[in-house]
């Protein structure tokens, strides 16, 4: 019976990890949730949307980015500039975020995407220290080193409170995610993975690889800025050392450790990456004391996972079932087929 | 025309900080076919152990002394890298070839470069550490420029090294060994070279090139985790002007990029120079895309 049911709507995953963020706000109206954790959790939510995209292309196209971290800070900062200082509405603010960097993305798209995909990583290395550059200089649209403010998002008339805020974001993720379900499961998700495939063979097939990589690059750009407006906006103050390489060393960590030729393995990623450290580890005795090692212990697990479990931590779920499934003997599993 | 030659000086002296650990990103990229984005941060960790040498024995050591020690510390330093090098080769690399998919030795560096530089903080310490010149406030006077001693010793070092290391690829036959790995790992195996040595030796060669780098540049910086960031994005510059194919390629993008970097940022803007010439770059790459000397290489699928 459930499995037609999954058949026919497969969302019902992406709804449960949606509502299991939105479950945390009655916890935290009735004290068992602390505020701060609503707020780690918020952060998971944009984190995982940018990591939604950082899957399309290295999971689904084979392509390294390093320049997140550049445009997420290009889209927080417009997001900011756009509704603190000029007061436009927030959606026009959205657009216009998300906009500018897409265009910049598609231009440095087109010149190295022509070449062979590391050419991208180094292209996207350099654009992402211009852009830092950027948010230090041009101090009348950054603020510099002082750093930028914002507010809750506006939505018609209404300014959001940090709660409405995160429904609001877990609302977004969850929409994201089923847009990225379609587009990895129509011909262009097919596309993208015959070209990861084996390039050549995709050509053959009469993939354009220029098309198909930088429709990925613009997907992941997309949800990278979108990424940035809902930092700017929960987080509410941006700084130009934020948006250095760490930060899009994290996002690919939360790619590789979550699982990445999945939708959810990002989400996965995003606990693991952010919240695991500020959550966990930072109460630990001795080691949670130390600065670093957050850093330390992702980079250690994206070596582990890509030597060990390179199908990422998304796998557990279905391996712990099929140990399980071993342990349980044959009985069992004769019993299974004829209840079905 | 005394600016220029002050920047042609600093051009040959921060060219070769980009022209060592360009070659080091290119020895790896030719026996392993991968792109290695932890060049910089050995060479980092390596300078933090260097300058960690010299700052543990500094209150008891007189001037006299203080010189032999810069030199025994950079000999450290470029030893640990050699050892890093093979660990990681050992440990990591050797391992990951294994695997099917082209991205994951790539992603594997950028995971060491997180582990090594949260490391560099919980051992040292978090205040950046000062590393001494080779040879303190000594200066010539060259065509009515004033030169440090220690530019010209630092510019000597690099084409002393660059020109060793050059010497080794095509007179000996390890170098031969490189090259034949480099040309074809499989026919090489073959034909009886010990692949698996050479891409170790190329490791622990590459990251003690990082290091001589990295404790070039560190006087006139500091010693911290970031400091290494420009070179490795530079030397990737370098590595794609110069084009992939060669050896030698890479060596001289470094020395054109910190010229032109040096002239742009004289002559238009000091703190857009860098950005100009990124962009710049970026349209040569347009025009000619396999880089100066590269060419294009036909795969046979």
């Amino acid at each position: 019976m459930k499995l037609t049911k999954t058949k026919t709507f497969p969302y019902w995953k992406y709804i449960i990890v949606c509502l299991l963020f939105l479950v945390m706000l009655p916890l935290n109206a009735a004290g068992i949730v602390s505020g701060s954790t609503l707020l780690i959790l918020g952060t998971v939510i944009f984190y995982a949307v940018v990591g939604v995209g950082m899957n399309i292309l290295l999971g689904y196209s084979g392509l390294i980015t390093l320049g997140g971290a550049g445009f997420m800070g290009l889209a927080a900062y417009l997001s900011g500039f756009c509704s603190t200082r000029l007061g436009l509405p927030f959606i026009l603010c959205l657009v216009i975020s998300i906009a500018v960097p897409t265009v910049i993305g598609l231009g440095i798209g087109v010149v190295s995407l022509r070449l062979e995909g590391f050419y991208l990583a180094i292209a996207t290395l350099g654009i992402g220290e211009i852009l830092r550059q950027v948010f230090v200089e041009f101090e009348p649209f950054t603020n510099g080193f002082s750093g930028m403010r914002a507010a809750y998002p506006k939505l018609f008339g209404i300014v959001l409170t940090r709660e409405v805020t995160y429904a609001f974001y877990a609302i977004i993720l969850l929409i994201v995610m089923i847009l990225v379900h379609n587009i990895v499961n129509s011909a262009t998700g097919r596309a993208l993975l015959a070209m990861k495939g084996s390039e050549s063979a995709a050509q053959a097939m009469g993939i354009s690889l220029l098309k198909y990589k930088l429709i990925a690059f613009a997907i992941s750009t997309v949800l990278t800025a979108l990424g940035g407006v809902m930092y700017m906006h929960l987080i509410k103050y941006s700084y130009p050392t934020v948006w250095g390489l760490g930060m899009s060393l994290n996002f690919l960590s939360i790619s590789v450790i979550g699982g990445m030729q999945t939708v959810l393995g990002a989400v996965l990623g995003a606990l693991f990456v952010i919240a695991v450290p500020e959550l966990v580890i930072k109460q630990l005795p001795v080691i949670g004391t130390l600065t670093g090692v957050a850093y330390v212990f992702n980079g250690l697990f994206i070596v582990l996972v890509l030597l060990f479990y390179s199908d990422g931590l998304i796998r557990i779920g279905s391996d712990v079932k099929k140990l399980v499934g071993k342990i349980r003997g044959k009985k069992n599993d004769i019993d299974q087929r004829s209840g079905t | 025309m005394s600016n220029f030659i002050q920047i042609l000086f600093s051009s040959l002296e921060i060219g070769s900080v980009y022209a060592l650990a360009a070659l080091g990103i290119i020895i790896i990229f030719r026996t392993s076919q991968l792109i290695n984005f932890a060049q910089g941060s050995l060479g980092m960790f390596s300078a933090y152990i260097a300058a960690f040498f010299i700052q543990g024995g500094e209150s008891s050591l007189e001037v006299q002394v203080m010189k032999h020690s810069t030199i025994i510390a950079v000999l450290v330093g470029m030893l640990a890298a050699f050892l890093m090098g093979v660990i990681i080769d050992f440990l990591v690399v050797r391992r990951a070839k294994k695997q099917t998919s082209p991205l994951a030795l790539p992603i594997i560096t950028l995971g060491i470069v997180m582990m090594l530089t949260g490391l560099a903080p919980i051992v040292f310490g978090g205040n950046p550490l000062a590393f001494p010149r080779f040879i303190e406030n000594a200066s010539v006077s060259i065509l009515g420029v004033t030169i440090m001693v220690n530019s010209i010793v630092c510019i000597i070092l690099g084409f002393m090294v660059l020109a060793a290391v050059f010497l080794f690829l095509q007179n000996t036959v390890w170098g031969l060994a490189v090259r034949t790995t480099a040309s074809n790992e499989t026919t090489a195996r073959l034909m009886g070279v010990p692949t698996k040595i050479v891409t170790m030796v190329a490791w622990a060669v590459a990251a003690a090139l990082g290091a001589l780098s990295a404790l070039i540049l560190a006087p006139s910086t500091v010693v911290d985790i970031v400091m290494m960031d420009g070179v490795q994005l530079n030397a990737f510059i370098a590595c794609v002007l110069g084009g992939f194919q060669t050896f030698y390629g890479p060596v001289i993008g470094a020395y054109i990029l910190a010229l032109t970097k040096n002239i742009f940022g004289f002559y238009i803007s000091t703190t857009w120079g860098t950005a100009i010439n990124y962009v710049l770059i970026l349209i040569f790459i347009v025009i000619r895309p396999y880089g100066l000397f590269g060419k294009k290489t036909v795969k046979k699928v």
